[in-house]
C-alpha cells in the first residue's frame, strides 16, 4: 500500500531522512516512535506529498510520487492525515468540516454528505457537536472532529501525525480510543505517536527512526520487551519513565 | 450680511446636490470595481508564479509611492497622447479604481498570508484543488483579517475622490469651491462641505473600528 | 508624442524640478515636526480622563479623518482671510498639512502606548512608580520605540498629500511638473519627471521605515481605522 524504497530528503544543508526502506501493508497499523527531531513527521507527510521527496522512490496505493502521470490531488483524497494541531476550519461549523471534502472533491451530494457527516461525528461521540465551532470545542474534541474528517472521505489510508501530543492528559484517552477502532475496522494506519499502549493494542509493527534513519522495527512484543540498539533502548526508557 | 450669504448658499443647493452625487458616483463605481480588481490582484500576489508576484508588488509600489494628484494628471493629460479619448470622469473613475485595487491588494494578500500554513495543509492533504483551497479555506479566514482595514481603504478612497476636482470634475469639493467665489465665505462654504463628506465617511469609519474591536477579541488580546 | 519624449526639455527645466524637489522636502519636514507637535498634544488630550480635554481631541481627530484635506485647505485658504488672517500660501500649506497629520499621528501614539502590554504597567505598579514615572521610565520609552516605523508611513502620506498643495500655487514639486506641462504642452515629460522625483522619495522613506523597524527589533502595531 505504501512503499518507500531508498528515499532520502534534505531541508537545505540538513539531511532528514536517510535511505529510507519501509513498506506498509494493506489493513496493516504501524506507529512510527522516536525522538523529537527524528525525521518521523515528515516521513509521514512524505506519503502524501506535504513534503517532497529528493532522492529514491515512493509508491502509494500504485502511484509513484513525483511522477507526472500521479494526481497528487486524487491521491491526497484517498489518504486522510490527521495534525498534531488539529487544523480544523475556524469559520466552519463540526459539520461543515466534515462535508467540505466530499462535497468539494468527491462531488457527493450536500444531503448525502451531510447524512454521512452526522454519523461519523456520531461514531467518534459528537453527536451533540453538529453545529458547533471548533474554537467551542475542547482539544479531544476538535481531534475526533478531525478524524472524522478524514472519515468522511473513505479514505484507503489514515496517517496520523502526533495526534495527542498536543492535548492536555485527560483527553488522550478519547481520541485514542476513536483510533482503535478506526484501527479495528481494518484501516491501514501510520501513526506518529509516543503512545505505547496504543501501539501495543493495535499496531502490527513499531518503527523506530533517529537522525532521520530507520533503526529499528519489529513487532511491539519485540521491540517493547527487548529493543535491540542502545539508541532505542535510551529513548524507550526516557518514554516509559513517565 | 450672514444672513444674506446663507439664503445664497441656499440657492446653490441644487449645485450642491449635484456636487454630492458626483461624489457618490466617483466612489462608489471605483469602490466596487476597484474591490473587484484588488481581490484579484492579492491572491495573484500570493499565489501566482513568482515574476507576476514581482510584477504586482512593483505596480502597486508606484501608485503608493506617488501623490494621486500626479497619478490623475498623467491618466488625463497622457492617455490620450497615447491614443485613448476619454472625458474627466473616465479618468477619474481609472484613476481612483487603480488606486483603490493598489491598495486593497495588499490588503488582501496581507490577509491571506495571516493564514495559518496548517489551515492550508488540512485542505492540500484533503484533496481540495487550488481554486477550491483559496475559496473554501483561505479567503473565507483571510476576509476577517482583511475587513477592518477594506472598511477603512474606502473611507480613504472617498476622501482622495475630492482630488478630481483638480480636472474639473463637479464634485462636492469642486462645488465648494464654486460658490466661495460668489460667496466669499470660506469657513461657512467649506465647513459645509465638510460636513457633507463627514456625513458619508465617518459611518464608515466607525463601521471600520467595530470590526477592528470584534477581531481583537476573538482573537482574545487584551483590550486597554 | 511619447516616441518624441523629450529628454532634453527636461534637462532644461530641470532646476525647476531641484527647487520643487528641495521645497517639497523641507515643506514636509516642517510640516511633519509641526504634525508631531499637534499629535503628541492631542494625544495626551485624549488619554486624559477628564471629558472637557478628551471630548474635543475627540472631536477634531474624527472631524480631520472623516473629511479629504483638500476640503481642509481650502477651508483655511478661502476661509482664513474671512478671520483677518492673511498668510502666503506657502504658510496656508503648511498649516493645513500639519493640521491634518496631526490628527493621524494622534492616533500612531496613542496605538503605541496601549500596545505596552498590560504585564509592564502592572510590574511598574508593583514596584511603586507614579503615573508620571510609569509614564516617563517605563511606557513612553517602549512606546516611542514602536511609533516609529508608523511614523515614518506617516511621513510618506505627508510628502504625497504635499501635492496638493500646488493647487494653491505653492511652488513645489508637482507645480513644476504643471508648469512644465502647461508651458511646452509636455504633460508627459512633465508628469513622469514629478512622479520620478516622489518616487526617490517614496523609497527612501520607506527603506527607512523597514529598517527601523528591523534596527528596532519592533512589531508592527495596530493603529485604529
Amino acid at each position: 500500500m505504501i512503499e518507500f524504497r531508498g528515499v532520502n530528503k534534505w531541508f537545505g544543508a540538513l539531511h532528514v531522512l536517510r535511505d529510507i526502506t519501509l513498506s506498509v501493508e494493506p489493513r496493516e497499523v504501524v506507529v512510527v516512535c522516536g525522538p523529537s527531531g527524528s525525521g518521523k513527521s515528515t516521513l509521514i507527510r512524505c506519503i502524501n506529498g506535504l513534503e517532497a521527496i529528493n532522492d529514491g522512490a515512493l509508491v502509494v496505493d500504485g502511484q509513484r510520487l513525483g511522477d507526472r502521470t500521479t494526481n497528487m490531488t486524487g491521491l491526497r483524497a484517498e489518504i486522510g492525515f490527521v495534525f498534531q494541531a488539529f487544523n480544523l476550519y475556524p469559520h466552519k461549523t463540526a459539520l461543515e468540516n466534515v462535508t467540505l471534502a466530499p462535497i468539494h472533491v468527491r462531488k457527493i451530494p450536500r444531503a448525502e454528505a451531510e447524512a454521512s457527516g452526522r454519523e461519523m461525528l456520531a461514531k467518534v461521540g459528537l453527536a451533540d457537536k453538529f453545529d458547533t465551532y471548533p474554537a467551542e470545542l475542547s482539544g479531544g474534541q476538535q481531534q475526533r472532529v478531525a478524524i472524522a474528517r478524514c472519515l468522511c472521505m473513505r479514505p484507503k489510508i489514515m496517517l496520523f501525525d502526533e495526534p495527542t501530543s498536543a492535548l492536555d492528559p485527560e483527553m488522550i484517552s478519547e481520541v485514542l480510543d476513536v483510533m482503535v477502532g478506526v484501527a479495528e475496522e481494518g484501516m491501514t494506519m501510520m501513526v506518529v505517536t509516543h503512545e505505547m499502549g496504543f501501539a501495543r493494542k493495535v499496531a502490527q509493527r513499531v518503527v523506530f527512526m533517529d537522525a532521520g534513519a530507520i533503526v529499528e522495527t519489529g513487532t511491539p512484543e519485540e521491540f517493547f520487551a527487548d529493543p535491540k540498539t542502545d539508541r532505542s533502548r535510551a529513548f524507550l526508557s526516557k518514554i516509559l519513565r513517565h | 450680511m450672514i444672513w444674506f450669504q446663507l439664503q445664497s448658499l441656499v440657492g446653490s443647493y441644487p449645485l450642491a446636490l449635484r456636487g454630492l452625487g458626483m461624489t457618490v458616483a466617483l466612489s462608489g463605481i471605483s469602490l466596487v470595481l476597484g474591490t473587484i480588481l484588488g481581490f484579484a490582484l492579492g491572491v495573484l500576489r500570493t499565489s501566482g508564479s513568482r515574476l507576476l508576484s514581482s510584477a504586482i508588488g512593483l505596480w502597486v509600489d508606484l501608485i503608493r509611492g506617488t501623490p494621486f494628484l500626479v497619478q490623475i494628471f498623467l491618466i488625463f493629460f497622457i492617455l490620450p497622447e497615447l491614443g485613448v479619448e476619454l472625458d474627466a470622469f473616465t479618468a477619474g473613475i481609472i484613476a481612483l479604481t487603480n488606486l483603490a485595487a493598489c491598495f486593497i491588494c495588499e490588503i488582501v494578500a496581507a490577509g491571506i498570508r495571516s493564514v495559518p500554513t496548517g489551515q492550508v495543509e488540512a485542505a492540500l492533504a484533503s484533496g481540495l484543488s487550488k481554486w477550491q483551497r483559496m475559496r473554501q479555506v483561505v479567503l473565507p479566514q483571510a476576509m476577517r483579517v482583511s475587513l477592518p482595514p477594506l472598511v477603512g481603504q474606502y473611507v480613504l478612497l472617498i476622501k482622495d475622490s475630492s482630488v478630481v476636482s483638480a480636472i474639473g470634475l463637479t464634485d462636492l469639493t469642486r462645488v465648494g469651491w464654486l460658490v466661495v467665489q460668489r460667496v466669499p465665505n470660506g469657513l461657512l462654504v467649506f465647513a459645509i462641505v465638510g460636513i457633507g463628506y463627514f456625513i458619508v465617511c465617518y459611518p464608515l469609519i466607525l463601521l471600520a473600528r467595530r470590526l477592528e474591536r470584534r477581531m481583537s477579541a476573538a482573537h482574545g488580546e487584551v483590550q486597554l | 508624442m511619447l516616441e518624441n519624449f523629450s529628454f532634453r526639455t527636461i534637462a532644461e527645466y530641470l532646476p525647476l524640478f531641484g527647487n520643487g524637489f528641495v521645497a517639497t522636502l523641507w515643506l514636509s519636514i516642517v510640516s511633519f515636526a509641526g504634525a508631531l507637535a499637534v499629535g503628541t498634544l492631542l494625544c495626551a488630550m485624549n488619554l486624559q480622563r477628564s471629558q472637557v480635554l478628551k471630548l474635543p481631541a475627540k472631536i477634531y481627530i474624527d472631524a480631520i479623518r472623516a473629511t479629504p484635506l483638500l476640503a481642509q485647505l481650502y477651508f483655511l485658504y478661502f476661509g482664513l482671510p474671512r478671520l483677518g488672517i492673511v498668510l502666503p500660501e506657502l504658510f496656508v500649506g503648511i498649516l493645513a498639512l500639519a493640521l491634518n497629520s496631526g490628527a493621524y499621528i494622534a492616533e500612531i501614539i496613542r496605538a503605541g502606548i496601549l500596545s505596552i502590554s498590560r504585564g509592564q504597567v502592572e510590574a511598574s505598579v508593583a514596584s511603586g512608580m507614579t503615573y508620571s514615572q510609569r509614564m516617563r521610565l517605563v511606557i513612553l520609552p517602549q512606546a516611542v520605540r514602536v511609533t516609529i516605523p508608523p511614523l515614518l508611513g506617516q511621513a510618506i502620506v505627508l510628502v504625497k498629500d504635499s501635492a496638493l498643495l500646488s493647487l494653491i500655487s505653492v511652488a513645489e514639486l508637482t507645480r513644476a511638473g504643471q508648469l512644465l506641462a502647461s508651458d511646452r504642452f509636455m504633460p508627459a515629460e512633465g508628469f513622469i519627471t514629478t512622479a520620478a522625483c516622489y518616487l526617490l522619495l517614496y523609497y527612501a522613506l520607506k527603506s527607512l521605515a523597514v529598517l527601523s523597524a528591523r534596527w528596532l527589533g519592533v512589531r508592527p502595531i495596530r493603529v485604529r481605522a
